[in-house]
């Protein structure tokens, strides 16, 4: 028997307080009853005990305050963020704060929006060609159903009796099954939406629902109400099917199909969706049903039903029923259209694993494919990080660190946005000048310049941004002085986004040639990235100029570079590619470097190269009869093209060599690359389990006492009490002896320094100490009490069982 | 005690697993000494002791505390994007918590939510944060168009899916308008079933909604699944130890070496006695005299107790007693044994002590 680790996570934290319960329930209430009550014991004119806000801790839930009224002036527009200009008047100064914060605020929903509408077209894109393959399924399956049911009259849809017209039964529920390729279903909520709304505008009516309508909790009941409330608007208490039949007959007008979406097919109850299934499939009309009571896990269900016939005879039936036995012949789905589409994460096995082999039978399957997650987050960050729609990027830690946890953490790409969205909340939390973002956005929208509004930037953030390190590092490179003022960060920025530019369509072509080989565009993006693998490669150039070029070409001693593994292969590669593909290649890349003179020229001369082999070629065919000719033509055509393969190779090494310069060598490049991958990792998945524990273990250096820092090792009194006996729990194997924890505690409380405890101790409660022995034992267990009981909140202890009523067991182990 | 069993073993397989990976395995302490041995106080005294627990290192906790302070508009910041905070790390959150909002959250209505306690009607918040969105809603409309929506059923009507969709109306006409929750504790006891996360995830998903919640269990996030985590709740973790005490927290949790004392068991047990029919005290007063009588063995067999019962006309039937012994099991005031010869037996989980002290409490 396994436990969910929910299961485990609230039997850990209940058994503490069922124990407890069972122990003394009564008291348990009285005791409750007393610390409830306490705050109203007290009349109102007496003085209240404690600040109100102590009863307040009391209530369950409380209104702390209402919306003040200010918030209009400073509520900005969300809206509509590229009408309202960043106000640069000189009133904008750093104090400021609240202006400050707009100006933050505005900067991310002008990026964001960008960036997320950006992402929604990618996807929508990706998915494009599978939705409308499954429209065009849909289509198909709805003639197909229509065909069957021949003329409608439409006043007989809701009757209780059958009336299909030309004997041929639709036996089967039109079933699509979507491969979603990914086991998390997180990523494919969005695309189901987006499958809904597709087909809504093909002309369908759209219901989509989640597993959570299948859970064995609600009953079918609950499924047939999420179904009923997105197609008929309603909330409707008892869901009838009959309903169904007469909005269908009095809006479909039997023209459009019902496509019933199911998002993941492989989270829903099994019994519930074959019941559902069933349901969809028979003609059952039903009064006064209460669903609530139905129990979805049996199909003997008490209900009053009028059960339509074959005689044609309204029966009444009033016993217990099986449901899905009666009826047989009566199809809903000649009725009302109801096509199905499950989003399936595994395989084709899975409905043969959920569903029982009635529902099976009859569902008729064909099959879609999504792309697969790497795919879509290839799709992803070719759009908003590499073609840089919003201006923004990251370094190349933190998409390290995001390829990493979307690889071997994660693997969904709702993270990764998610992650990216919090990269551009920090970067402009950190960057006081990161809203130039901004005007980056504004400007590709508008090709609108900035220099007006750098100009009206006040004199701390000009100069602000001269001292950032990337200029710095520059400047001292360079040895340049320029002035420093609006215009040379006009330049500056100008200048960045030029080289971004470059830097981007090198990338777009080395992907182009890596298409070829099924090299993900992720792997060379991180590459791309790679501060010191262009410093590298600067440097090997260097050496290269000094030294003796004969024995070996500029581009091998390239390759040599060890690190740059994905970009060397691809390069590599182009050498064998076909000459055909080569071509298509040079096309592409003609195409991605139309803006730089000197490579597109290059990309020119080395295509009419290749053509003028190919005429030539063309021609040997023609032209020479005997097959030795040919076959040497041939060979020299081969050997041609191997001589363009080369300088197409060539060329792709100069061009990375040359151009391709990674943000984090660009000046100013902090203004709009993200790059503190620790906050993002804590921010983006915190690590309570860890960190709580590190927090008690290392509590000093979190609130830099002085006094128990420097201890080191050894316990010392005035240390957190909590602090202290999770350090000694340490020294415990899986279980605690209560007695022995005690002692040790007030042990490292009061022998390792009588000091200690004086300096603790208020001079009232010295002299009570005195007075009483008694008194300070009571303190000692109390306090042992709280430690416990903070730790038990922490959730590092399970409390005793009855079994070993003397321990409590640790939960945690190893940090 | 099956169950328990059951359980223990399957603790122990991973137990043995981390203890074999800890290093220093062998020198771990291992002692049967009871708890008893220790000269408890009581309970009562306990928690007025406890009440005025000095505390320590208050004034670099104090600084810890306002040197979050600096974040608050950074946590502005990030809940104006649409994140929710959750606030993690060892020490009372609560404060802090609340103090963000009064500080920073002023133009937005906010509602606490106090996880810690036993129970929380959650359809109750989402009524109330309707009505808090309805009322900044019309105060925004005021100010603005002057035009105010036709009025509507009122909230507390209302289905939850039916609030939960107004909270995510797109057409709501006021740009950045949002109430804030905010959850001390949200895995707290009263929140940890799986029904009320889902309902709070749906509460967070609503774009008129920001969350700002607190989470003290090291395994809480396994109380989410990633949609939650990813798409509604949308979490923006923060660090902040606070090393306060947990002292609303802890307002419900049993102090761990009162619970075991008899005087503690007697108080239980006098109180749940001095609520019953004074036969039923009367049998229970029995069932003592003849454990105290016979200290040795197993219990009092049932048929005994019966006849005994009768004969002093506390009982009438067998039927009677049952219900009697029913409620006495209920409350843990008696448990049954088998004894030697296979009769059922009663006795009550208490020393002997403990028992002469409660006969002479409910007399």
């Amino acid at each position: 028997m396994q436990h969910s680790p929910e299961q485990q996570y609230s039997q850990e934290q209940k058994s503490p307080a069922t124990n407890r319960k069972c122990i003394s329930q009564s008291l348990f209430s009285a005791q409750v009853e007393k610390t409830v009550l306490l705050p109203e014991m007290y009349s109102p004119n007496e003085h209240p005990p404690t600040d109100p806000l102590a009863e307040n801790n009391l209530q369950p839930f409380f209104v702390l305050h209402k919306a003040s009224k200010s918030s209009e002036s400073t509520a900005i527009s969300p809206g509509r963020p590229t009408k309202r200009r960043f106000d640069s008047s000189p009133k904008v100064s750093l104090n400021n704060e609240n202006k400050n914060e707009n100006v933050k605020m505005e900067a991310f929903q002008c990026v964001w929006s960008k960036i997320e509408s950006k992402i929604k077209d990618v996807l929508r894109s990706i998915n494009a060609d599978v939705f409308d393959e499954i429209g065009q399924w849909v289509r198909e399956s709805f003639d197909e159903i229509c065909s069957c049911r021949g003329p409608v009259d439409p006043s007989k849809s809701s009757l209780p009796y059958p009336f299909v017209h030309n004997g041929g039964l639709v036996k089967k529920l039109f079933t699509g099954l979507v491969f979603t390729k990914n086991i998390e279903t997180v990523d494919d909520i969005l695309t189901f939406a987006e499958l809904g709304l597709n087909l809504k505008s093909r002309g369908c009516y759209v219901a989509n629902i989640s597993s959570l309508d299948f859970s064995t909790k609600n009953g079918i009941g609950g499924c047939l109400r999420a179904f009923m409330r997105q197609l008929l608007m309603v909330d409707i208490e008892a869901a009838d099917v009959s309903l169904l039949a007469a909005w269908y007959s009095d809006h479909g007008k039997y023209e459009k199909p019902v496509v019933v979406i199911i998002e993941d097919m492989e989270r829903c109850s099994g019994a519930l969706l074959s019941d559902f299934i069933n349901m969809l499939r028979y003609v059952i009309r039903i009064l006064l049903l209460n669903f609530g009571t139905w129990r979805s896990d049996s199909l003997f269900v008490k209900v009053l039903l009028v059960a339509a016939c074959k005689v044609s005879l309204s029966v009444f039936v009033l016993a217990t029923v099986d449901l899905f036995k009666m009826a047989d012949n009566n199809e809903w789905s000649v009725k009302i259209p109801i096509i199905l589409i499950a989003g399936v994460a595994t395989s084709a096995d899975a409905p043969r694993n959920v569903l029982t082999a009635r529902a099976l039978q009859y569902l008729s399957t064909s099959i879609f494919s999504l792309k697969c997650p790497a795919e879509r987050l290839d799709a992803i960050i070719e759009a908003v990080l590499v073609k840089n729609c919003a201006g923004f990027s990251v370094g190349h830690k933190v998409a390290t660190f995001l390829r990493n946890y979307f690889l071997r953490q994660d693997g969904t790409v709702t993270s990764f946005v998610r992650a990216l969205k919090m990269a551009i909340i920090q970067q402009l939390s950190i960057e006081p000048l990161s809203f130039v973002l901004k005007l980056l956005v504004d400007e590709g929208d508008s090709k609108r310049s900035w220099n007006e509004d750098l100009a009206n930037l006040p004199e701390e953030l000009i100069k602000h941004s001269f001292e950032l390190p990337s200029y710095r590092k520059y400047s001292v490179n360079r040895n340049n002085h320029v002035e420093l003022n609006a215009v040379s960060l006009g330049h500056g920025l100008s200048e960045m986004q030029r080289l971004q530019e470059l830097w981007r369509f090198r990338l777009m072509c080395l992907y182009e040639a890596g298409r070829y080989h099924k090299v993900a565009l992720l792997d060379l993006y991180l590459e791309a990235l790679d501060p010191e693998l262009y410093n590298s490669r600067l440097s090997n150039q260097g050496c290269d100029s000094a030294k003796d070029r004969s024995l070996l070409s500029n581009n091998d001693k390239l390759f040599k570079l060890q690190k740059a593994e994905v970009t060397n292969q691809v390069i590599r590669k182009i050498r064998d590619l076909p000459a055909a593909k080569l071509s298509q290649l040079l096309k592409s890349w003609e195409r991605l470097t139309k803006g730089t003179m000197e490579v597109h020229e290059k990309i020119m001369e080395l295509q009419s190269q290749m053509v003028s082999e190919d005429v030539k070629s063309h021609k040997a065919e023609l032209t020479d009869i005997s097959k030795r000719r040919i076959n040497r033509r041939c060979l020299n055509v081969e050997k041609d093209a191997c001589t363009s393969n080369d300088k197409a190779v060539t060329l792709a090494g100069q061009m990375i060599r040359d151009t391709m310069q990674p943000i984090e060598c660009i000046p100013f490049h902090e203004l709009i690359c993200f790059k503190d991958v620790d906050n993002l990792q804590s921010a983006l998945a915190g690590d309570p389990r860890r960190r709580i524990q590190i927090d008690l273990l290392n509590f000093y250096k979190i609130l830099k006492c002085g006094c128990c820092s420097n201890s080191g090792g050894t316990l010392s009194p005035s240390m957190h009490d909590t602090s202290i006996m999770y350090t000694l729990a340490q020294e415990h194997g899986d279980l605690i002896n209560l007695h022995d924890w005690f002692q040790s505690f007030k042990a490292s409380i009061s022998s390792s320094g009588k000091k200690g405890l004086k300096k603790l101790a208020s001079p009232k409660k010295r002299k009570e100490n005195t007075s009483s022995q008694n008194n300070s034992d009571a303190l000692l267990q109390a306090r042992f009490c709280r430690a416990v009981m903070e730790l038990q909140i922490s959730g590092l202890l399970r409390m005793p069982s009855k079994r070993r009523p003397d321990c409590v067991q640790r939960v945690a182990f190893g940090v | 005690m099956d169950v328990d069993e059951i359980e223990e073993e399957e603790f122990g397989f991973s137990r043995n697993y981390f203890l074999a990976k800890e290093l220093g395995s062998s020198s771990r302490k291992k002692s049967a000494r009871k708890l008893s041995e220790i000269d408890l106080v009581d309970e009562e005294e306990l928690r007025e002791v406890a009440a005025s627990i000095e505390p320590k290192h208050e004034k670099e906790v104090n600084e810890l505390i306002s040197s979050y302070k600096s974040l608050y508009s950074k946590w502005l910041f990030v809940l104006r994007s649409g994140f929710a905070l959750l606030m993690y790390g060892f020490g009372s959150k609560k404060a802090l918590i609340e103090d963000f909002a009064s500080k920073s959250l002023t133009e937005y209505s906010v509602v606490v939510v106090n996880g810690y306690l036993q129970s929380i009607n959650l359809k109750q918040v989402v009524i109330t944060l309707a009505e808090l969105l309805w009322d900044q809603v019309k105060l925004r409309q005021k100010t603005t168009s002057g035009s105010l929506c036709k009025s509507q059923q009122p909230f507390n009507t209302r289905s939850i899916s039916d609030l939960l969709t107004f909270l995510d109306s797109p057409d709501l006409e006021v740009e950045e308008c949002f109430v804030c929750i905010l959850v001390h504790n949200i895995d707290g006891p009263g929140l940890r079933d799986s029904d009320s996360q889902q309902c709070l995830a749906s509460i967070a998903a609503c774009s008129h909604v920001r969350m700002v919640a607190s989470i003290d269990h090291v395994n809480a996030p396994l109380l989410w699944d990633k949609k939650m985590v990813h798409t509604q709740f949308d979490w923006y973790w923060c660090h902040v130890p606070t090393f306060a005490p947990y002292k609303v927290e802890s307002m419900f949790f049993p102090f761990i070496l009162a619970h075991g004392g008899s005087a503690q068991s007697v108080k239980t047990a006098s109180i749940v006695l001095q609520s019953l029919t004074p036969n039923a005290q009367n049998v229970f007063k029995v069932l003592a005299e003849h454990q105290l009588a016979h200290p040795d063995e197993e219990g009092m067999p049932i048929n005994n107790l019966y006849s005994t019962c009768r004969e002093r006309f506390l009982v009438s039937s067998q039927v009677t007693l049952n219900s009697h012994l029913t409620e006495f099991k209920d409350h843990e005031l008696i448990k049954t044994k088998r004894n030697s010869d296979g009769q059922d037996c009663l006795c009550i989980p208490l020393t002997n002590e403990a028992l002469q002290k409660l006969i002479a409490e409910i007399v």
